[in-house]
């Protein structure tokens, strides 16, 4: 048997499945959590960041599975609950194939499964930004030429729309944004054409599924080889604009990128629940977003939801719970799972570079594929990110290819006791960092050197804590 | 410990508890004293909504625990309600506060946080929800007579529309009738002021001391 298809899915999303208020789908979610965390003994640790129990992983998967079973998902824009039965889902989890293929012709790569502390480097590592919120035109050209000149970055996420569009202030839900995404995506063929890799792979996160249609061309779009985000929201939750776009994504046959997490602090409740819920929501990626179908790959991060209200996906408790997610989806399942990580600190600080490195020790050691959004600071201002970022990202995700866990933890251990005391509401969560005209020549597209001397001081203290770097 | 005491620390714990049941029951038990539903509110019941949010601040309780404290003190107050006169109930009222995330905007998850923590300081909120129109907050404000109007947004695309609603209030009168706050994930204190809001909320708990302040200064003494 195969599990259900999109149609059926989408059948149970819009027309046939139960209606029930938004606040009932969460309180039981919540009730559900509470129980299963009981039942299967699953225990927050703040002194192991990465944990290397695979009982406990194992733990997490199972009651992360029964979890989905129970609540299924729920789409807001017709209060239906989306549920599957155990056969469905047994089912979904047999028809992944455990790999997908992104780019194109020379930049063609083929993601795979990779094992708990795996030797294999990580066969793509994405890197982006987020909330880019750059000018259109030749800086935002240049922003992703920075990034595609990299040698190991084998595709890179698109934030979400510019903030202008011909000059104009966009609004969501506009033509101008819908316009936006098609100019975004010019502009980044564009960028891997003058670095010399036309056929780089790239993950759109236009926020309105219009712009991601309009945006969509085999040749000077989103190609077929490169991929559509869409969105798990907290927790096990859709929407038609979402479902638009994995329904568009299925039609005209190009990569699904799946971003979801669990939110510490939100519905699923402390760092035990959003757990789970990262581990349910990525059951809900395969079963209602069907990324058992064609080429498609998720991305699992940690938020948090409750104050202080920072340290996105970086935090001791997101790392801890990102770590063990990782590595029960890897141990339990054949999805393709790429990192996510948001980060405090700006563009070219210290501690941008250890927030990066302490959310890597978490990923690519516990079974993820690589890491497939860039990082950002909140309260974002304009320009902020640059190659330099994710030429660190690819550089620590190939260095930590074949690192024990136990390493890990102690890499993480050391880099959150660094930075992790400068989260603070004074600091509005960490040094704001510096914009991409200040990081590099614009001229000459290279960082400059006291940036590069930050990169090269954040790698000597990895190198001094026991991590191994290609040269 | 009194009588009166004991009733006081049964409507905390039903609150703290999370146990509306419990919370309805001891409202009762109040009444049938005589005690003064303020203080039943503000000496019992409201304390125990006040620990959830101060346990939410430090991490120790979550979302859900928010909304049931809540749950279960609306449970009490619905029993206090009819022993109350008007001057009573608007006595216990540090604001009406009318609040959704802008047009275009489905993230609720923080307007959830900020609406149960406006409501465990004594607020009177009623929560729009997401992909709420700037026409539809005014409209509500008015209706119910609102203090203030609280927005968020999460994307910088769904921002504009923070300043269509100081836009639209301006152009209908009313921009002196309501006090405007805003807040979110991309959201700044620059923001706040660049287009004329009142306060800012960097989080839950900011946004509630933003929501105090404003009202202090519009009653003139602390609410």
């Amino acid at each position: 048997m195969t599990s259900p298809n999109l149609w059926e899915v989408l059948d149970r999303a819009c027309n046939t499945g139960p209606v029930i208020p938004g606040k009932d789908f969460d309180m039981k979610l919540f009730h559900t959590v509470t129980r299963l965390i009981k039942e299967h003994d699953i225990k927050y640790d703040p002194n192991t960041p990465v944990t290397s129990d695979d009982g406990l992983a194992d733990e997490a998967w199972k009651a992360g599975r029964e979890l989905f079973e129970e609540v299924g998902s729920y789409c807001i824009n017709s209060g239906r609950v989306i549920k599957f039965d155990s056969s469905e889902i047994g089912d979904g989890l047999r028809d992944l194939r455990g790999d997908a293929v992104v780019g194109d012709g020379a930049e063609r790569r083929v993601l795979s499964l990779r094992s708990v502390e795996d030797k294999r480097p990580p066969s793509i590592v994405c890197g982006g930004v987020i909330e880019s919120d750059f000018p259109e035109g030749e800086n935002f050209v240049k922003l992703y030429q920075s990034i595609a000149q990299e040698p190991f970055i084998d595709g890179f996420y698109v934030g979400p729309p510019l903030h202008t569009s011909e000059g104009r202030l966009v609004r969501s839900g506009t033509p101008l944004e819908m316009h936006s995404g098609k100019s975004m995506a010019t502009w980044v063929r564009e960028a891997v054409r003058r670095a010399g890799r036309p056929g780089l792979h790239f993950i759109s996160a236009c926020t309105p599924s219009i712009a991601n249609v309009a945006a969509s061309d085999p040749i000077e779009g989103i190609r077929r080889s490169d991929g559509i985000v869409a969105t798990i929201m907290p927790e096990l939750k859709t929407d038609y604009e979402n479902l638009n776009k994995v329904t568009f994504a299925h039609d005209y046959g190009c990569v699904k990128h799946i971003y979801n997490g669990g939110m510490i602090g939100g519905w699923a409740g402390g760092p035990e629940g959003a757990l789970l819920a990262s581990i349910a929501n990525a059951l809900m990626a395969v079963m209602v977003y069907k990324i058992n179908v064609g080429s498609s790959y998720n991305a699992l991060g940690y938020l948090r939801a409750s104050a202080p209200n920072y340290s996105a996906f970086v935090t001791r408790p997101c790392i801890w719970g990102s770590s063990i997610g990782s590595q029960a989806l890897s141990r339990n399942t054949k999805i393709i799972n790429t990192g996510l990580a948001m980060t405090n600190a700006g563009p070219g600080t210290e501690m941008q570079f250890q927030e990066m490195a302490a959310a890597q020790c978490a990923a690519i050691p516990c079974g993820r594929e690589g890491l497939s959004q860039g990082a950002r600071r909140f309260k974002v201002r304009p320009l902020l990110g640059s190659g330099l970022e994710n030429r660190f990202w690819s550089e620590v995700g190939y260095a930590m290819a074949g690192v024990k866990r136990d390493l890990a933890n102690t890499i993480a251990n050391s880099l959150l006791a660094k930075y992790e005391t400068k989260i603070t509401r004074e600091s509005d969560g960490g040094p704001p960092g510096y914009t991409f005209d200040e990081i590099y020549d614009l001229t000459t597209l290279k960082p400059r050197q006291q940036f590069i001397d930050v990169y090269e001081k954040a790698k000597k203290d990895l190198e001094d804590l026991g991590l191994e770097f290609r040269n | 410990m009194s009588i009166e005491e004991r009733v006081l620390q049964k409507l905390y714990e039903a609150v703290l508890n999370f146990d509306s049941t419990a919370a309805e029951n001891a409202a009762k038990e109040a009444m049938a004293l005589n005690m003064d539903p303020i203080k039943a509110i503000e000496e019992g019941l409201a304390r125990g909504l006040r620990e959830i949010g101060d346990k939410f601040e430090r991490g120790e309780l979550y979302l859900p625990h928010l909304i049931m404290g809540a749950d279960a003190m609306e449970a009490a107050i619905k029993v206090l309600e009819g022993h109350m006169t008007q001057s009573g109930l608007e006595a216990i009222n540090r604001g009406t506060v009318v609040i959704g995330t802008v047009e275009g905007d489905i993230h609720d998850l923080g307007l959830r946080i900020v609406s149960s923590m406006l409501r465990a300081n004594g607020f009177k909120v009623y929560d729009l929800g997401f992909n709420t129109k700037s026409l539809d907050f005014i409209e509500k404000a008015k209706e119910v007579n609102a203090d203030i109007i609280a927005v968020s947004s999460l994307m910088t695309t769904t921002m504009p529309f923070m300043k269509d609603l100081i836009e639209a209030l301006e152009a209908s009168g009313l921009r002196s009738k309501f006090l405007v706050i805003v807040g979110g994930g991309p959201v700044t204190e620059q923001w706040a002021k660049e287009i004329g809001a009142d306060g800012y909320g960097r989080d839950a708990a900011e946004a509630v001391r933003a929501a105090r302040e404003l009202m202090k200064r519009k009653r003139g003494s602390a609410p």
